[in-house]
Formats: structure tokens, sequence, C-alpha cells
């Protein structure tokens, strides 16, 4: 493989923008991307890929669950059910018409910070996923009758859910518990008795207030020419008028220091379990790269350390499962684990601590902290490989904390982590003043 | 002075009214460019000396190496009486060598940032393993360790016979996935293809002896393929793959006798009960009878037109007219010997029965009439717009093409693709609507027999099975108790 230069190559302004031209051997990233912003605030990013003639645009806003109101629950997700529904030039489920007809595939998805509207297209067919997306942006139709329907949808997918994914409604108590506030802690699905409440002015307060370019970002990835996309964004969104100041979301205040332990019956599991759950460092935060290497030795791949004591060498789980998880500013560390019998529960969870105890007393062999950090690479690739991952990954990261321009620095910090910060972290943060249990029992 | 005024407002009024007004490129969609020409990359394929292909894709823009090795011996070459030993055999070749445990060969697959996987169809078994480049060394000798010196201890028979079990099990919470194996059972019932259809108990029986049995019959260089895409050229992969696996040793494989299953010819209802499920999930699909080359691409073309996408007859009838379905759609799928059909839904419990009158419904206007000609263009407009998405993972491409070389398909399903849809009219999907659209399905609802078998009282004979397959009782309308 050849040498590239390491780090960023090539960084400078230009009409107001940013062009960052990554080498791949470090930072794990083989392409380039330009940055800019409109004067109605929409960011804007494109990155040339000219493997395949497809296009992915994502218009991601920061219009996720944790924007809801108590009382006001699945908001966020009923929004994204309206936005399929038509706009001023865009019939109902013409959305989706328009995207398929040229072999398109059009999709959404709403988590607890950002609300996701994705296309990839034909590359002759840029203009049309622009034309989509701004007409939603600038004049989504919202009336009585589709808030009704997307009401309908979302309570479907709640009892669809529910039949589906039988820790589904543990998991919901479990995250009211380990994270810190409302906000953060509640489910992206919504409660069914918030949903029902919930009246056609507050769809459009939400829209009104958040599906507005000064809170979102619009990434354009593929086979297309710079300078001619450049010109199409300036036409289709430049016009859209900004919104009024979105609301700042404040992080919250870290909770006290100091173990939960809870129960939640639930007759319709197959099976005993637990979810257990740390408070961990904020995402970007000094810790959150060490612990992200944990994560991985504990949970990823096939050498996962949980999966081979747990399930194969101990037998005390049937299954087990976790992982970092971030919402916005909050990070967490999480794991779940189905148990054959309540006793297998806490022999189960006394064995998770053990195993959470050597990384804290011990230094991770080289060997496993290489394995690991494959692992991670292979992830961080992948998030970058094909337009749409690419695409999607962007405007993640327009949205993080450190912002976009930390991205050609980000995997060289995790590939530098060593076993000293490891433990390090784990002493910070796996301890049992920051965890949280909430045992699931079938009766 | 009062002119001045009287222009400013006008101006300001004018301003205004453009304000409120939109412009009117936003009005209709945009006149697209012309359509790119798709330049697929370059396939080298070349055999070794002991009889293995090996095809090869040079991506050198990719950070990944992704291997496909393909065993042309699917579940139809498992004993008629062991359902599921073709992929038990698959399963337990990464799990350890007399050398190399099972856990160590996972530790030398995560090194190298690996992802490794089988799949099992009827004609064949595939092992996928997708590595960091860099690593294709290491991935090969790995691979090398499992294909050739498993030792299919019986301590990891055991062990995989409770993860199999385990799996199944979990699978069999998916309402598609079980009407889907209902539906197969049905039509392959008594032909090797049938043996893929399987229930968890068939793990029971499977001894070691089996297994290598199995191994050794099928497990050939001459009677396998190995698909390379990344950043590598032919010299590499074949100076690499041949170091690794020369010693991999030949011996005739018997080619399979396949038969062309007769499609069913009779109307048949057919209720899976899946406790507590919420919707209740319809597949209905019949056998498609062999077809010549050319006939795949009118048949993609009419699969989409049935049921494709989201715009597709079935999900605007079901969905968007008669607001019955949560999903509704179409799929083709093709073995070596036959293929078969399914259009399914998942429906609100009360209009199952309205569904499925809604769905044979479509089955037979599709027989009876010619497509519209703006049918027929949004239909193919998709399949050629979509084509390169099915090929944008370097996962997605090796797959591809593993399994173009697999059923000898050639040129017309890789590089002349989207000419050999262009070429599609209204009649040629007629002709392949009435030859291989065969009314008379078989129809399988999966639900909560509780809840359902009040839905389906109209249907006169419906035969009632447990989640295992096996039929419980059938009931006759009018015939009660």
């Amino acid at each position: 493989m050849p040498k590239r230069r390491a780090g960023v190559c090539l960084s400078i302004f230009f009409l107001g923008g940013v062009v960052v031209s990554a080498a791949q051997s470090e930072s794990g990233l083989n392409f380039s991307w330009s940055r800019y912003t409109l004067r109605n605030g929409l960011e804007v990013v494109l990155s040339e890929d000219n493997t395949l003639p497809l296009v992915t645009v994502v218009l991601a806003y920061q219009a996720g669950s944790i924007r809801e109101e108590a009382g006001k629950t699945g908001l966020a997700l009923l929004l994204e059910n309206m936005m399929f529904m038509g706009s001023l030039n865009v019939g109902p489920m013409q959305h989706i018409g328009y995207v398929n007809r040229v072999g398109g595939e059009p999709n959404a998805a709403t988590k607890e910070d950002i609300a996701y509207y994705y296309q990839t297209v034909p590359a002759n067919h840029l203009a049309l996923a622009l034309w989509l997306e701004s007409d939603r942006m600038k004049a989504l139709e919202i009336d009585a009758a589709k808030a009704e329907r997307a009401k309908q949808f979302l309570l479907d997918e709640i009892v669809q859910r529910k039949a589906a994914e039988p820790y589904q409604e543990s998991l919901q108590e479990f995250d009211r518990l380990l994270y810190p506030d409302f906000a953060h802690g509640h489910a992206v699905l919504g409660r069914e008795e918030d949903i029902l409440r919930l009246g056609v002015e507050d769809v459009r307060e939400f829209y009104e207030t958040y599906y507005v370019p000064n809170n979102a970002a619009l990434v354009i990835v593929g086979d297309f020419d710079t300078a001619a996309a450049k010109e199409l964004v300036e036409k289709y969104f430049a016009s859209i008028a900004p919104g009024k100041q979105v609301p700042v979301f404040l992080p919250p205040r870290p909770p006290e220091k100091k173990p939960v332990v809870a129960s939640f019956k639930d007759a319709l599991v197959p099976a005993p379990g637990f979810h257990m759950g740390y408070r961990v460092a904020p995402p970007f935060s000094r810790d959150h790269y060490a612990l992200a290497v944990i994560d991985y030795l504990l949970f990823k791949g096939k050498s996962a350390r949980l999966q081979r004591k747990l399930v194969r060498r101990e037998g005390l789980a049937l299954y087990v499962t976790g992982g970092l998880e971030k919402r916005k500013d909050v990070g967490v560390m999480k794991i779940f684990a189905m148990n054959n019998n309540e006793t297998m529960v806490e022999m189960c969870q006394k064995s998770i601590v053990s195993e959470i105890n050597k990384l804290r007393m011990n230094d991770v062999s080289s060997a496993d902290l290489a394995r690991a950090k494959s692992l991670f690479r292979r992830d961080f690739v992948l998030r970058f490989a094909s337009p749409i991952d690419r695409a999607m990954s962007l405007a993640e990261m327009v949205f993080s904390l450190p912002g976009l321009d930390v991205l050609p620095d980000l995997l060289p910090k995790y590939m530098r982590i060593s076993p000293y910060e490891i433990r390090m972290a784990a002493n910070r943060y796996l301890i049992p003043e920051s965890s949280v249990i909430l045992n699931v029992t079938l009766k | 002075m009062k002119k001045k005024l009287w222009v400013c407002a006008w101006l300001l009024l004018s301003l205004g009214a453009a304000s409120a007004q939109q412009e009117r490129f936003r009005k209709s969609p945009p006149i697209p460019d012309p359509l790119p020409q798709l330049e697929l990359p370059a396939v080298e394929s070349t055999s070794l000396m002991n009889g293995l292909t090996l095809a090869v894709v040079s991506r050198p823009d990719q950070p990944f190496i992704s291997l496909e090795l393909i065993i042309m011996a699917g579940e139809s070459r498992s004993p008629q009486n062991l359902p599921g030993l073709a992929s038990f055999t698959a399963e337990m070749l990464s799990r350890g060598t007399p050398l190399v445990s099972a856990t160590e060969l996972e530790d030398r697959i995560d090194a190298v940032g690996g992802d490794f996987g089988t799949t099992i169809t009827p004609d064949f078994c595939r092992f996928s393993l997708r590595f960091l480049d860099g690593y294709l060394e290491q991935a090969l000798e790995t691979l090398s360790l499992m294909l050739l010196q498993s030792n299919f201890s019986d301590r990891e028979i055991v062990a995989l016979k409770r993860t199999q079990f385990y799996d199944l099990k979990q699978k069999q919470r998916d309402p598609e996935f079980v009407g889907r194996r209902q539906l197969l059972r049905l039509l392959f019932k008594g032909h090797p293809y049938g043996r893929s259809f399987f229930n968890e108990d068939v793990f029971k029986s499977i001894t070691r002896k089996d297994v290598q049995a199995f191994y050794d019959a099928y497990y050939r260089p001459n009677n396998a393929l190995i698909v390379l895409a990344g950043n590598l050229d032919m010299a590499v992969a074949m100076k690499r793959v041949s170091h690794f696996l020369n010693t991999w040793p030949r011996r005739e494989v018997e080619p399979p006798v396949l038969t062309v299953p007769a499609p069913n010819a009779e109307e048949r209802y057919c209720l899976v009960d899946l406790p507590r499920a919420q919707a209740a999930t319809l597949v209905i699909g019949n056998v498609i009878l062999p077809q010549v080359e050319s006939d795949r691409f009118p048949l993609a073309v009419l699969n989409q037109i049935i049921g494709g996408t989201p715009f597709s007859r079935l999900f605007m009838n079901l969905r968007e007219a008669k607001a019955y379905a949560y999903s509704a759609f179409s799929r083709l799928e093709f073995f070596r010997s036959c293929g078969f059909y399914e259009l399914s839904a998942a429906v609100i419990p009360s209009a199952a029965s309205s569904s499925v009158r809604e769905i044979m419904g479509e089955l037979e206007r599709i027989n009876r009439n010619k497509v519209s000609n703006f049918e027929l263009e949004q239909a193919k407009s998709y399949l050629i717009g979509h084509f390169p998405l099915q090929v944008g993972h370097l996962d997605q491409l090796s797959r591809r093409l593993s399994e173009i070389l697999a059923f000898s398909l050639g040129d017309a399903e890789w590089a002349r693709f989207n000419d050999n849809i262009s070429l599609v009219d209204a009649d040629r999907i007629f002709e392949a609507a009435q030859r291989y659209f065969l009314l008379k399905p078989v129809v399988v609802i999966v639900g909560d027999k509780n809840t359902l078998l009040e839905y389906l009282r109209d249907i006169d004979r419906l035969e009632v099975y447990d989640l295992k397959g096996v039929l419980l009782y059938t009931r006759i309308k009018g015939v009660e108790g």
C-alpha cells in the first residue's frame, strides 16, 4: 500500500468554507470534503466519490427526542412520519415515489439527538433529491388528519416493537434510571399516553422550532462536481428563511454518585435477565477514547471478553450484549444479559464485576489491546466505506461537540490508547458508585 | 416627492408579494441530467492446479478486502434423514483444528479486523470473510486452517448443537421467517430443496461422523470458488491463495441430480400459530419453473411492478388504498433447478382474509392484463438506477459476483444487466407472468391462532400448523368442532 502523508494534508479557506483532505493510513479516511455555511445558517458538507454513479443526500436536523418536553414524548418520531406525508409541491408519499422511480432508496431515522433524512439516487438525480428535501424543509404540510394518521403509525409501531422486543419496556425503565435527566432518559418511541394527547399544534411548533436551516446540516457524498453541487444547494436552500433562535440545549447536571439497584417485573419476557450500566465520561472527553477501547475489549468481536466468559466458559448467561452509548453530551456504558434463572442473574452480575475489576487492577495484554484496536479500526473505517455511511457519519460529526474538523484526528486518538489509560478510565468510571442495575423478573 | 413615495410603496408591495409566492423552480421536479455510464470494475478469473476457481476484482480505493468462498454443496446435499447437516458442517469449520482452538481462530479473525460469517442455501454454502487491507496473508492463513484442518471435535459439536438450537428458536420469533419456511416446506416437500427448511430438532441426531462424511464428500477445491475484492490484483491473489490452498486435495464430486418440483396446483390455505403475534403475516407463493436466461429480466421487471418497492401494486393497494397492511412486498428467488415467487404482507388481523383476496386479485390481474407503459418504464427505471446501489459495498459486490459464478450466470447479470432490463417490454412481461407466475399459490398466514381463526372463517379448508411445522388439524368450513 502506498504510504501517504499522515494527518491533515491541506486545510484552506475558500468561498467562506473549508476543504479537508485526510490521509488514509493514520486517519482511516481516504476521502476529502469541503464545508461551508449558507447565510440562513444551513451547514453544508460536500464529499466527492466517483467510484459509482451514485449520490447520497443527507439532511440532518438537531431534532431528536432530547428536544421533547415531558408529556410530549414521541413528537420527534411522529414528525419523521409526517415528513413523508407531503409538502407544498410534493404530495403524500411522493417523496418516496420520486426517489424509488429512479432506483434510489429513501429513508429516515430519528435518534435521541438527531433526525436524519437521507436518500441515495443515481448521480444524475442530485437536483431531484435537493428539490425534495428543500420542499419539506421550506413548506411541510401539517394538518390534523395527517397528524392523526402519523400518531396511529407510531402507536402501531409501539405495539409491534413490544411484541418483537420483549425486553423493550424494561430497557426504557433502565434508561430512565441510568441517564441523568428526562431529556436524555426517555425513549425515542415515546409513551402511548403522551402520543394520544399530541395535537397538530404540537407538531407544527416542533417543526417550526427545529426543522429550520439554522438547525440543520446538508451532506452530499458521491459522484458530482463540487461547483455544480454548490450551485444547486444555493438554488434550493439559500432562499429558505432561517427560523428563530433554536433553544439552547444545556448539558444536564451530573447525577449523584451512588449505586442504584432496582427491579422490573415483566411476565412476557422469555427468561429473567438484567440491565447493568455505568455513567461514564462524555463523548470526546479525555477518558472517552479509553472507554471506547474498553467497549471493544468487553463486547465487540468474536473475542469479546464478556461473551466468552459468561456464555461460553461459565454458562451463566444465555445471551449478553452491551457497549458504550452516547446521547448528545452524555455517555454511558450498558450491559444486558439474559439468564436461565434468578440465581444465574446474581452470579452473572458478580462475574461481570470481576471481569471489570481485572481491567481496573491489571494492564490489558498487548495482544488483547491490538485486537480491540483492529476491531475498532474496522468499524471506524466502515462508517465511511460507502456514500450513505459516509454521509451519515459526516452529518453526525457536524453536530458533535468537537465538530467535523477534528475528524482526521479521531482514529489516531483511539489508536494511541495505552494499557495504563484503560486502567485509569476503568478506575474512574466502572465503579459501583456510577453503576445502575435493573433486574428483570418474570413475576 | 409624492411620486417617490408611491414608487417606494409599490416596490415594498411587490417584494412582499414575491416573498409570499414561491420560486417557479420549486413547483415541479427538476429535469435530470443524462444517466451516467455505469462502469463496473473488471473481473478476472482463473483456476488453480487443484481446480479451485479464483476471481479477483481490484478496488484499490477500498480499505478492506472482501473474500467469498463458495462450496457447491448446500442443504439439498444433506442426506434425506439428516436435514441441516450442510448448515451444521459449514458452522463447524470455524470450530477449531487439532492445533488451533476455536477460540484462537476467533482471535485471529478479530486481529485482522475481520468479520466471518456463513450462509447456507439449498445449492451452496458461502463463507464470507472481510478484513482490513494489509492482512491478506493472515486472513488466508486462518481460512486455510479452517478449510483444511478442521477436526470437528465432539466437544465443539455438542457446543454448536446448543448454539444452533438456540439461534433457530430465536429466529422463530420472526413471523416472516416462519411464514417463508412454511411456504417453502410445502412447495418443496419431498424434493431435496425441502431439506433446507428444517426446525430446531434436526441437530440432535447429527454426529461427528456425519459431519466428517459431508466434509469429505463436498469440501473439495474443484467444487469450490473464491472471490476476492479489494486493494489487490490477480497476480498477488493467485500467489497468496496458491500458497495457502494448493495442498487442498482434489476429488471428484458427484454432480447433483435435481428434478424440478411440481408447482402447487390447487387452493391451499395454511395457518401457522405464532402465539402473541400482533399482526397477521401473509406469505403467498409458488414454484417458478426453470427459465431460459433471457426470461429472468422480464421476471425481474414483473416482480418490481407487483411488489418491489412501496410504489408497487401490493403496497399501494394494501397499505395506501385499503389501509390493511403495515408492509406489502414481493420477491423472487432462484435456485439451480427452479425458483419461487413470494408475495408477502404484514396486515392487521381483522383484515387477514380481505388481504389474501387482494393479493390473489393482484396475481390474477398481472396474469390477465398487460402492464401499462407508465408502470413498465417506472419499474425499468428503478431496476437500472438501483443496480449500482446493489454493488455499492465491497461485500455486496463480491457476494453478487460469487453467486453469478456459482450459477454460471455470466455477463448477462453483470455488465449487460442494464441493457437486458432496457429491452423488456409489456409483451415479454405478460408472457413471463403466464408462464411462471402460476395461479393457485400456497397461502401461509402466520399469527396468533386464537385471534386469527375467527377472522379466517370464510376460508373453506384451512390447515393449522404449529411453529415446528407439525399439522395440528384441518378446519373445514361448516364442519366445526
